[in-house]
């Protein structure tokens, strides 16, 4: 989707008839520099220095879970509360709010999954300096300094964290306006943009004032901060010193610019520093806009005498315009272990159903019916399998969302059905600003129902969208949330089948003609305003939309739902995209830093539309796109409205099959993708990672953010340059081997591998040690490939032995969990025998009747055996044929025609 | 090296041809006679025959498994009696889709599949036979306006000749008016040398009209009462405003005329009011005509009016050859465009064809242009008539039409027009499936080609 401005530029050049020449990137005067945000420029005016709060020792209080204190402003004695959590899995909580708030400051509800469990804390020492809390583990501590205020956490000799150390807690108390208060008591002198702030047109009313809060941690010993997406820069977070900090700010960007630290569609306010031997995660909690400083650099170590003098540290701040202070801090120490400390507060990644993660064909617009049914049927005359179908905003009756346009749409089930014969789906979008049009059923049920964003004096809030005038559904009320997925139902949402799934877009949410393209923050949803909840947004608008899905099946079916804009924890609604990127080599290589840093932070379901959204891609990137796009974790083309047509084949024989064969492999590795995906909702753990995710200890892979993992298995490097001859690769792990999964060639690891490339070249290898299992039949769709055979692909490492897992369920039911109906194997290759078992403990689960058997077994690395017995779980025995290519050391052993849920073992002697 | 293996199946082999080999056609069936052994037809691998059809691909050309999905790129044969055979790729054997009408790539799927090769290929039939009276109508259409065409075309050729004629006339007229109007002119141009000559010569500038008269004369004759003055009275009785032959000059004027006295004599006379008589812009003597007096003047305006008129009747002329010319070209232009190698789609020249598709009117004009107009009144021009743009072999059977009105961000509209056999001429149906570039069919029996006869004939089995 596109915004709001370019729009504008339409109606500008049909108005004036002339060519005002064509945007080439984001207008960055519509978006706020921190200068121009108010409390953003008051906070940061403030300098690292001693803190003017001290800790009232004499206030401390401490239950079993949870230690209060209260700080005192030496400046201006308002008095706040500190809360110290011990939470369990090694996290420590630390919140901060206004000891008597003069009104209730907002506190982020729906994100944490629960009450964080937390561990009983005590106190190991107190003097009048301060206090000292055991964090558990042999020697983990947490110091209090009362003055200045100040936390440490300690692990044995060594510090792992500051908080406040340079002074920044900063927190704006509420207060009365002063004009209304003319027995003024404290002294502090209002600063401009405390009770009103205009920027460009547009007015911010304020009428409670300054609220904002400010806080500073310093991570010694750390070079390497990644997280706090969403930005269009590189994995590894910059310096911001001298410029700007980096904005969490949920924002419709048009054409947005790479490298650049400025706000885009979604937001999620967590941060994670590594070092070679720790890594550790930062949970800033605040909904508001919110700003992160990083400042690296050497400090002197006072007090060392081994005179070496000075250490790398990275200082953060973080800066929200109101709420209060809760954050969460993930001590590790193993990246792993952040991944689970983060999951255990905000949830996983939805488990999606396996059709959304093969191929999905979209543009803004196709057309009609027909037009539907014509790319459907050129993807089977290519031969060209995809699941996923997209309509944009065009497939609407003048867009107002759950209905169809009646000329182009007229028979939408027929449309549905025509899909359901292919085992293929579609996706209709849904936005969240709903047409005021009173003969709009969806529009005067919001209206009547109150259930409409209010604005400052109470009347329904009004912006302008695609439809022109429009209300946004207040989705921080969960009586509008759970309307808004009764809407879902097959008798409401007309024309809708158990094959249409939906896309959330302009769901920040934007708004055309609002400040910096989206709401007002003087308005009100409930008690709150804008300005509290506006990162929540786009998170509620999926969460009452994935809701919906499961209602309409009676809680049966995995839901799909793909959004624009986000927060932490929306990692548990479905799938999210890099927003309105351009056609441009460069925004090609800035989809994997951006979704990497999606995955550290929980959200592992991203991708980037295919081709680039704006403008036409050559062919040559269109294809090399596709082959990008075909390894990572939402694979959708897509193209905006202006856009000439770029199905796969309009580019001539040589690619399409170059696009088909792309597209192929995506399809065999579904059951590893699956995988994955099953893994991340069960662990938290990201399905595309960084390389130093697995090899934490290896600084070479602590910048590369050009080539990635998916799982833990397959290292992939794409080719994002125009003309390329041959890509870099960094190979990771010493005295670990890898297999090019397409020549089956063995490189060694802890080396930098150049490969040439051509068209073809998809640089992808899997790690000696694993097992991928593969469908090698590929099929229309992935439906079609439900029963078909499993090809494993076992990688030994230098010593013979590998391991792998295979899982296998319904693909689209909650059955899985409800009735822990699948199949998980764990397959193991070692002392020249490969066994299949079940992975979780036996007996827990209902055996899942499966079609799907073992046809080949392709093993890398091998010798040669003289004979291959089977034992399958009868007992049987039988003799497996096999050849083996002396030359590539490739072991096939052909059809053990073993049922993939059962136990066998392939003996090689 | 493959050929020794290939021999030795055939001689160790006993052809029998007792099981029935599944995604084959009849002209595959002799390699896949059962035997021992199987040789891939690539000859890459020699297999035992009973993998052949056993769901694992052995032979890298897919040719072990033409029944089953095995192989990646292999293909299963639809037999469809009763209606079409044909290939479908092999990834669609078994996946629970209906692909053959025959239901044989769906025979081990729970989808069960019905059989209807049957009403497929009466229906198809009936398609084909209907399809072949369209076209033989079509066709005996289409060779009427090929005939239509070929008049046309000779009426056109007439008429470029005819035009040329004309043209040519034209010219030759309009050699003789060029020199008659610059022989008219020299003349005019002539007669103002000689004037201005004059004018320059003359001491005392007289006028040319009264070049002969002396001041002298002039003076005798105005001085009524011989009293070698001129008086202003007398000034008054005598001359008259150029302009206005009645009107009698007022004291003042007379006074004025004579240089602010109210007597002159004959040298003062030479130095006022002579100067004057002889320009003759104010006054002149009463009762005099100025033929009489004016020699030179009645010569160049018969001059000029004759070069006027001269070169009215050239521009007329070259009026009327700029028309003839533009005729021609236009004419030309429309003689060169291709209209096919029989001139088939001549008729379509100068007719127009018009679509409405929801709020949106289309109008197709043959080799000239595509307009699409709104439902408020705007005309959008979706592209002029650019070139025939069908596949080489087919270059008749679509039409390009170019350089319509700019899209924002974008090239320009533009329309690619398909020409469908029919009985009927029209515009059947207008689309956008990309921003700004429209696809048209238009149907017409010109498009008819005998050649789909053959294939429908091909179809119908």
């Amino acid at each position: 989707m596109a915004s709001f401005i370019e729009r504008m530029y339409l109606q500008l050049t049909l108005v004036l008839s002339i060519s005002l020449g064509i945007i080439q990137a984001v207008d960055r005067s519509n978006f706020k520099t921190c200068e121009q945000s108010a409390f953003c420029s008051r906070q940061r005016a403030l300098r690292p220095g001693q803190s003017s709060y001290r800790a009232l020792l004499d206030t401390l209080e401490l239950s079993d879970s949870r230690l209060t204190l209260q700080l005192l402003n030496n400046n201006n004695k308002v008095r706040l509360l500190l809360e110290l959590y011990r939470l369990q899995g090694n996290i420590t909580r630390v919140k901060i709010n206004e000891l008597k708030p003069i009104k209730p400051r907002y506190e982020v509800p729906d994100v944490l999954i629960t009450d964080p469990p937390t561990e009983p804390m005590s106190v190991v020492a107190q003097d009048e300096r301060g206090v000292v809390l055991s964090l558990g583990g042999v020697d983990r501590r947490l110091y209090v300094n009362a003055q200045p205020f100040r936390l440490d956490i300690m692990e044995g000799p060594k510090l792992v964290l500051s908080i406040n150390s340079r002074g920044l807690l900063a927190f704006e108390q509420l207060r009365m306006r002063k004009d209304t208060d003319i027995l003024e008591q404290e002294m502090e002198v209002d600063q401009p943009g405390m009770w009103e702030e205009t920027f460009k047109s547009h007015v911010d009313s304020k009428p409670n004032g300054p609220s904002s809060i400010s806080l500073d941690f310093s991570l010694p010993g750390v070079e390497h901060v990644y997280g706090i997406p969403e930005h269009a820069d590189s994995l590894r977070l910059k310096n911001t010193d001298g410029g700007d900090p980096y904005r969490l700010y949920n924002l419709d960007v048009f054409q947005y610019e790479l490298f650049n630290p400025m706000a885009l569609y979604g937001a999620v306010p967590v941060l994670l520093s590594h070092n070679t031997h720790r890594t550790t995660g930062l949970f800033w909690l605040n909904a508001a806009e919110t700003w992160v400083d990083i400042s690296s650099g050497q400090v002197g170590l006072c007090g060392r005498t081994d005179g070496s003098g000075e250490v790398p540290q990275t200082d953060v701040r973080w800066i929200s315009e109101s709420g209060i202070i809760d954050v969460f801090i993930m001590l590790g120490p193993r990246p792993a272990d952040v991944f689970s400390q983060y999951a255990s507060l905000t949830g996983t990644q939805a488990f999606p159903p396996l059709s959304s993660l093969a191929y999905h064909q979209s543009r803004w617009n196709y057309n009609d019916q027909e037009d539907v049914a014509a790319v459907d049927r050129g993807f089977d005359e290519h031969d060209i399998p995809y699941d996923f179908i997209w309509l944009d905003i065009e497939h609407t009756d003048g867009k107002r969302y759950f209905t169809w346009d009646k000329n182009n749409f007229p028979q939408p089930k027929d449309m549905l059905q025509g899909l359901m014969d292919k085992r293929r789906k579609m996706v209709t979008i849904v936005d969240p600003h709903i047409k005021v049009d009173s003969s709009y059923k969806i529009h005067s049920e919001i209206r009547s129902r109150g259930y409409y964003v209010k604005n400052k004096d109470g009347g329904d809030y009004e912006g302008w969208c695609w439809p022109g005038n429009a209300g946004y559904p207040d989705f921080t009320n969960p009586e509008m949330r759970t309307w808004w997925a009764s809407m879902f139902a097959y008798d409401q949402y007309e024309g809708s089948m158990e094959n249409l799934y939906t896309w959330n877009d302009m769901n920040e949410p934007s708004v055309f003609n609002g400040p910096e393209v989206t709401m007002l923050k003087d308005a009100l949803h409930g008690p709150w305003e804008h300005r509290d909840v506006h990162n929540l947004y786009g998170l509620y608008v999926q969460m009452a939309t994935a809701e919906g899905q499961i209602r309409r099946s009676g809680g049966l079916e995995r839901p799909f739902v793909l959004s624009r804009s986000f927060f932490a924890g929306s990692q548990r609604y479905g799938a999210v995209w890099t927003g309105d990127n351009s056609a441009e080599w460069g925004h090609l290589k800035m989809s994997i830093p951006m979704c990497l840093s999606l995955g550290l932070v929980g959200i592992s379901f991203c991708g980037a539309d295919v081709g680039g959204f704006f403008k036409t891609p050559g062919t040559e990137l269109l294809v090399r796109w596709y082959q990008a796009g075909a390894y990572q974790p939402f694979f959708r083309a897509h193209a905006h409205l202006d856009t000439p047509r770029r199905e796969p084949w309009l580019f001539g024989p040589d690619n399409t099959a170059l696009i088909r064969e792309a597209v192929r492999q995506r399809y065999a590795l579904l059951p590893y993708w699956y995988l994955q995906f099953y893994q991340a909702h069960r662990t938290g753990q990201p399905v595309m990672r960084p390389l130093w995710v697995e090899y934490p200890e290896d600084v070479t892979t602590f910048t590369i953010d050009d080539g990635y993992l998916i799982g833990r298995d397959l290292l992939v490097h794409p080719v994002t340059d125009e003309g390329s001859r041959g890509v870099t690769v960094y190979l990771p792990g010493n005295g670990e081997v890898w297999y090019d999964v397409h020549t089956f060639q063995r490189h060694d690891g802890a080396l930098h591998l150049h490969i040439p490339v051509t068209m073809s070249t998809i640089p992808v290898f899997q790690r000696g040690g694993s097992i991928i299992c593969r469908k090698n039949r590929i099929r229309r769709s992935s439906s079609c490939m439900e029963n078909d055979p499993f090809t494993l692909y076992v990688a030994l490492d230098p010593q013979g032995n590998a391991e792998g897992e295979l899982y296998v369920d319904d693909g689209h039911t909650f059955k899985h969990e409800t009735d822990r109906q699948f199949i998980h194997r764990r397959l193991r290759f070692t002392s020249n025998t490969l066994s299949s078992r079940s992975a979780p403990p036996p007996g827990n689960t209902i055996p899942f009747p499966t079609a799907s058997w073992v046809e080949k077994v392709v093993i890398l690395g091998a010798q040669e055996p003289k004979a291959v017995t089977l034992t399958s779980s009868g007992g049987g025995e039988s003799s497996v044929e096999f050849e083996f290519d002396p030359v590539t050391l490739v072991l096939t052993l052909r059809k053990p025609d073993v049922n993939a849920g059962v136990d066998w073992t392939l003996q090689l002697q | 090296m493959h050929c020794p293996i290939l021999i030795a199946v055939v001689i160790w082999s006993s052809c029998v041809d007792s099981q029935k080999i599944r995604g084959i056609s009849l002209s595959y069936k002799r390699f896949y006679r059962e035997r021992k052994s199987f040789l891939c037809i690539d000859g890459s691998k020699l297999i035992p025959f009973d993998q052949v059809n056993d769901d694992y691909c052995d032979c890298a050309d897919g040719s072990d498994e033409p029944g089953t999905a095995a192989c990646p790129d292999g293909r299963f044969y639809c037999t469809n009696l009763g209606y079409r055979p044909h290939y479908i790729p092999s990834s669609r054997v078994n996946d629970a889709i209906c692909d053959c009408c025959d239901a044989s790539d769906e025979y081990n799927s729970h989808t069960a599949c019905q059989n209807t090769c049957r009403n497929l290929g009466q229906r198809e039939r009936a398609e084909v036979k209907s399809q072949m009276r369209a076209l033989d109508q079509g066709l005996r259409l289409k060779q009427q306006l090929i005939e239509e065409g070929v008049l046309t075309w000779r009426d056109k050729q007439a008429q470029l000749r005819d035009l040329q004629r004309v043209l040519d006339d034209l010219q030759t007229q309009l050699d003789d008016l060029r020199k008659e109007d610059a022989r008219r002119k020299k003349e005019v141009d002539a007669l103002r040398e000689l004037e201005i000559g004059a004018l320059e010569t003359e001491e005392n500038s007289h006028r040319s009209h009264i070049m002969n008269e002396s001041p002298v004369s002039i003076f005798y004759e105005l001085d009524s009462n011989r009293d070698g003055r001129l008086s202003a009275k007398e000034v008054r009785a005598k001359l008259t405003d150029i302009q206005d032959g009645e009107r009698v000059l007022s004291e003042d004027e007379a006074v004025a005329l004579l240089g602010g006295g109210h007597h002159v004599d004959l040298s003062r006379f030479e130095e006022t009011l002579w100067n004057s008589i002889r320009i003759g812009h104010n006054v002149t003597i009463r009762g005099r005509v100025p033929g009489r007096l004016v020699k030179g003047e009645p010569v160049l305006k018969a001059a000029v009016s004759a070069a006027e008129k001269a070169a009215a009747e050239l521009k007329k002329v070259e009026d009327a050859y700029e028309t003839v010319y533009m005729e021609i070209r236009d004419l030309r232009e429309k003689l060169a465009t291709d209209y096919g190698p029989e001139r088939e789609f001549l008729f379509l020249y100068n007719q127009c064809f018009q679509l409405k598709v929801h709020e949106y009117f289309y109008e197709l004009c043959p080799f000239n242009q595509v307009t699409q107009t709104s439902a408020s009144g705007a005309e959008v021009s979706l592209g002029k008539w650019g070139s025939w743009a069908g596949s080489p072999q087919h270059r008749y059977s679509q039409m390009k039409y170019e350089n319509g009105e700019p899209c924002w961000q974008g090239p320009t509209r533009n329309t690619v027009v398909t020409l469908t056999c029919g009985t009927e001429t029209a515009l059947r149906s207008v689309k956008e499936p990309g921003k700004c570039q429209y696809v048209a069919e238009f149907q017409t029996p010109v498009a008819c080609r005998p050649a789909l006869r053959q294939q429908g004939v091909h179809s119908e089995l």
